[in-house]
């Protein structure tokens, strides 16, 4: 268990400090190497990936578990496609399914966001007191500086938007990067330490009694 | 039920019914308005064109047939933009779909090029392809190219490739151009090239995703942003070539404006339902 954690450590540091001082080339290089190994790993997991799930579904169609029929589509879809993906991936068939199938699912799933947005704004987006009335106004503004017509009609949401924007909003977000940031820095402190074992698929139990 | 309580519960499906007609309309039937140009989106153009001919910028084509029809026009015009003034492109993705959606967004961008400006694959554009890894595959991408790229997209061994001849690390690159779309990985690109080889950059994401990325511009680390269709639009508009995304920011006059009067009805009629005791 210790060589893993070790390893962790060490890498880590090494990546930590070439970023922060120079260093010499034999330590760049090995960097180099290393990072390269990230990429040759996350291609595998896709592929590990892809074969635990066409595992998962082939099982559930064989023993009729639970909506087995769902897994079906997925059996077949994967067939198809991966085949003809394998055989040519420039194939006019391949482009076909892709085009006009995977594609289109996708953009009609991203745009109903539209819809159901709208239908969400106008039941609950209502200035029941202070704190709702001020993102109220504030989306109001925004979407009007937004949208093409806003700055026509209403021409003042146009430097209101930019500054609610640029300002409260960026000073949000920085403080949320700033703190996701920290956060990052603590977990990799925790990791190096050994006291963070998750990525090692080593899920600890809460002691809360300590 | 009163007629306010009904206004006040109003069935989902005539709200999607009144957003796709709002949308529909001007999509099928397309006035183009005058529009004001974000400054985010003139920071970018203004960037882009500052680029000395004959340099080399790299391209993440972080779009996915969901983020295309947001992203995609513009993106397309952006390359006619940087092909017309002789600036050779690197183009790269993080996604297997995404790469497949730049190859998209290349082929639309020739077709629309003016006759006589030179856009031959592997000498004034070359496709790099998917790089895996996320954000370490953007670093190890950034230090060494062929530690992680033997050939580009099409299989063409990268030592084939003229372009590629003197290129190996984000430092060649005189910016970096972040098409990034939904996929949240803008920060990758400001970690891994721009903070550590001060390479410029400009992004793209969808609309909803712009204010996550205002602290990078405020902060000097990004020059600009393309948001979402409305970002497109602005391009086709500043390029002078209308297009897709022009259309569609015109439909979004209409569907925006029916969020806002949906917004302000729902509002007023739950402060008089309010005063009337019903509404809580």
């Amino acid at each position: 268990m210790q060589i893993p954690m070790i390893l962790t450590a060490v890498i880590g540091l090494l990546m930590i400090i070439e970023f922060f001082f120079p260093m010499p080339a034999s330590v760049t290089s090995l960097n180099v190497t290393l990072r390269s190994f990230v990429t040759i790993i996350s291609a595998t997991a896709l592929i590990l990936g892809t074969i635990v799930l066409t595992i998962f579904h082939t099982k559930k169609v064989g023993t009729r578990g639970s909506e087995w029929y769902y897994s079906i589509v997925y059996v077949v879809a994967f067939v198809v496609t991966a085949g003809l993906g394998v055989l040519n991936v420039r194939d006019t068939t391949f482009l076909w399914i892709y085009n006009n199938m995977t594609s289109p699912i996708g953009a009609a799933l991203y745009s109903l966001t539209a819809f159901y947005i709208t239908s969400a704004a106008y039941r609950v987006l209502r200035a029941r007191n202070w704190n709702a009335a001020v993102l109220l106004v504030c989306a109001l503004v925004v979407l009007l500086m937004l949208i093409p017509i806003g700055a026509i009609l209403f021409p003042p949401v146009v430097p209101l938007g930019e500054w609610i924007r640029s300002f409260p909003s960026g000073a949000g977000f920085r403080g949320m990067i700033i703190g996701t940031s920290l956060g990052i820095m603590g977990l990799g402190v925790r990791v190096f330490m050994g006291r963070q074992k998750e990525h090692l698929g080593i899920r600890e139990e809460r002691r809360d009694s300590e | 039920m009163s007629l306010m309580d009904k206004m006040l519960a109003l069935d989902q499906r005539i709200i999607f019914a009144l957003m796709f007609i709002a949308l529909a309309f001007p999509i099928l039937s397309p006035v183009i308005l005058p529009m004001n140009i974000q400054q985010y989106s003139r920071d970018s153009f203004e960037f882009a064109d500052s680029i000395p001919s004959g340099s080399v910028v790299l391209i993440e084509g972080g779009l996915g047939a969901a983020t295309y029809p947001q992203g995609g026009p513009g993106l397309e015009v952006q390359i006619v933009h940087l092909l017309s003034k002789d600036i050779k492109l690197v183009f790269f993705s993080i996604g297997t779909e995404t790469a497949a959606w730049t190859v998209t967004a290349i082929d639309n961008a020739l077709a629309k090029l003016p006759s006589g400006v030179a856009a031959e694959n592997g000498v004034n554009w070359v496709h790099m392809g998917y790089v895996p890894g996320g954000e370490s595959g953007v670093a190890a991408f950034a230090n060494d190219i062929r530690s992680v790229k033997t050939e580009d997209h099409f299989g063409t061994p990268i030592g084939q490739i003229p372009l590629m001849s003197d290129i190996n690390k984000a430092s060649d690159f005189a910016a970096l151009f972040w098409w990034g779309g939904s996929e949240g990985s803008i920060p990758f690109g400001i970690r891994q090239i721009v903070t550590p080889f001060g390479v410029p950059m400009t992004g793209m994401c969808t609309t909803n995703e712009v204010p996550n990325y205002t602290p990078y511009i405020n902060s000097g680390q990004m020059i600009g942003i393309i948001g979402g269709v409305r970002g497109s639009a602005e391009y086709e508009y500043l390029m002078g070539m209308p297009g897709l995304a022009l259309g569609q920011a015109m439909a979004t006059n209409f569907g925006g404006l029916l969020w806002a009067l949906l917004v302000v009805l729902g509002n007023v009629l739950y402060f008089v339902a309010r005063r009337e005791g019903g509404a809580k």
